[in-house]
């Protein structure tokens, strides 16, 4: 599904991915983790197509994301969370969904209504709030609106940027229960996330970074692999 | 009693619904010119030229016999496709350089110089006049009032309108505000952020072509028309808030009535003064002008 290869990305002159090599395979959630600042964001953001790669290859499904603009790469089936969700402040919880849409548009009128429906279905509070600008949502509500706006479309890699940071203990537990959902969906799902116990939970795999790197790699349910992963991010 | 109700009919009414035509046509105006600055962070100074294009071009087309409803739709038709190629061409080019503020100003600028030249060169630099083409007047409450002015008012509000529904109640609306608020985000969303700036940008180059074509029968046509009024804009758009679509309405319509009236009591020497004046007094008090910017809430 989403194949990375030997990927090098830089800011100005600064060099923050240094060759990574990653994968996922359909349907499995791979996680992401290391310590701040070590270009766990910059990875999503290349693949993404926000920041150009200098050199190394990413490949959605078979199809070489190089060069490609976001829109074009989320029309191929990616859905981006990002970090601080990036709600759109002039619009209604329902037009930033709708932007969501946006992802297939070939789909008919119905399909996307159902769609939509669905979402709200799933997240009664956004529903109730429909009407309301998006970001006097509360911080937990946003992150919902965000992950809700991927639902929407037909994505089939998710990249999610540190979706519980700065929330409540139960939106937390709500966050990787919609987790859950989207794996059970069959979505292929790129976690980055600090509370990394909680992520190994949901996870089938993992990637320690470090300094714009791939060190480790490892089975989410192996202890062994989890011990490495502990000692590898602890400061 | 009586001369009170007299003055307000016979003189100040009627300056005022002078001032609203004029009004309407540079909210048009201002509106294309904080439209593009809300979503691509670009000043157009060649909106002014792009104005006395669309006359120009109502001009040329009225001499091959189309009419006056046909050019309506057909200028700005035309228009769009000049706005496009700019935006791809020439702004593009410079879009993601880090100093693109000042170049893409110093590059609208240089368009606009050309635009006028080019202007000169075909049509010489004599001032042409159009036939109004809605003649005669109609009384209304004891006014008088040119025909033609009460098709700019009301015209010029319907479209105001039609561009208000589509910025803030059509999907497009929402992909544009989207864009310029968080270009990446929506772009990551599908928006296809390219077309949407391209668009944008043709879109507002139409406007200013259809404000020439319905401003030429009033204030006749010439290759530097666009200047005095392009101040005007600028002005309407920095008072109202650089990249929002409600302050270039209220700031077009306050500014022009201000103009009008004022010049029934002061020389019209002194009514530009006064609206600059206005501008420096609403940026003393509010730096960022009366409304917020497009994408913001
Ligand atoms: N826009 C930018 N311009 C220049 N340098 C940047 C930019 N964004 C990030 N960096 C730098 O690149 C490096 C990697 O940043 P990145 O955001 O990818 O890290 P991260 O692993 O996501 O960190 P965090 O855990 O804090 O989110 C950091 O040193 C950061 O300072
Ligand atoms: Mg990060």
């Amino acid at each position: 599904m989403l194949t990375i290869e030997n990927l090098h990305a830089h800011y100005g002159l600064s060099h923050v991915l240094q060759g990574v090599s990653l994968h996922g395979g359909p349907g499995e959630v791979v996680g992401l983790f290391g310590r701040n600042g070590v270009g766990k964001t910059t990875i999503l953001k290349t693949i993404a197509g926000w920041v150009p790669a200098t050199s190394g290859s990413v490949r959605l499904d078979g199809a070489d994301l190089a060069g490609r603009t976001p829109d074009a790469i989320a029309r191929l089936g990616l859905g981006l969370v990002p970090e601080d969700r990036r709600i759109f402040p002039g619009l209604s919880v329902e037009e930033n969904l709708r932007l969501g849409l946006l992802q297939c548009p070939a789909r008919s009128r119905r399909e996307n209504e159902a769609a939509i429906g669905r979402a709200f279905a799933r997240f009664p509070r956004l529903a109730e709030r429909r009407h309301q600008m998006g970001t006097t949502l509360s911080g937990g509500e946003q992150q919902m609106l965000a992950m809700a706006r991927v639902m929407v479309g037909t994505a089939k890699l998710l990249l999610i940027d540190e979706p519980t940071e700065g929330l409540a203990p139960m939106i937390v537990d709500e966050i990787f229960a919609i987790i859950g959902d989207l794996k059970r969906a069959g979505l292929t799902i790129l976690l980055v996330e600090q509370n990394i116990h909680r992520a190994l939970d949901v996870a089938d795999r993992f990637y320690a970074v470090e300094r714009g790197r791939v060190t480790l790699e490892g089975d989410a349910a192996s202890p062994k692999d989890r011990a490495r992963l502990m000692e590898t991010v602890s400061v | 009693m009586a001369e009170t109700i007299d003055y307000l009919q016979f003189i100040l009414a009627p300056q005022a619904l002078n001032g609203l035509s004029l009004g309407v046509a540079v909210v048009l105006m201002a509106l294309g010119l904080t439209i593009i600055f809300g979503l691509l962070d670009v000043i157009n100074m060649a909106h002014g030229e792009f104005y006395a294009m669309g006359a120009f071009l109502a001009l040329s087309l009225a001499g091959l016999g189309v009419g006056f409803w046909a050019l309506l739709v057909l200028v700005p038709l035309l228009m769009i496709p000049i706005g496009w190629a700019a935006e791809r061409w020439l702004i593009q080019r410079v879009f993601h350089s880090r100093d693109r503020h000042i170049l893409t100003l110093l590059l609208t600028f240089g368009l606009g110089m050309i635009l006028e030249d080019v202007l000169k060169l075909a049509y010489g630099p004599n001032t042409m006049r159009p036939e109004t083409p809605i003649a005669g007047g109609t009384e209304i409450l004891g006014m008088f009032l040119p025909n033609y002015r009460l098709f700019l008012i009301g015209f010029g509000l319907a479209l105001i309108a039609a561009v208000w529904v589509v910025v803030f109640r059509t999907r497009l609306g929402a992909m544009v505000r989207a864009a310029a608020f968080d270009k990446d985000m929506a772009s990551s969303l599908g928006v296809p952020v390219r077309r949407v700036y391209a668009g944008t940008f043709a879109f507002g180059v139409a406007l200013a072509g259809l404000s020439g074509v319905l401003l030429a029968p009033i204030y006749s046509v010439f290759p530097t028309m666009g200047r005095d009024f392009i101040l005007m804009a600028f002005t309407v758009v920095i008072v109202g808030g650089m990249g929002s679509i409600q302050g270039a309405v209220v700031a077009g319509l306050l500014l022009t009535q201000v103009q009008a009236i004022s010049s029934l009591y002061i020389s019209p020497v002194w009514s530009d003064p006064l609206v600059f004046g206005i501008m420096v007094l609403v940026l003393m008090v509010r730096p960022r002008g009366l409304f917020g910017r497009l994408g913001n809430a």
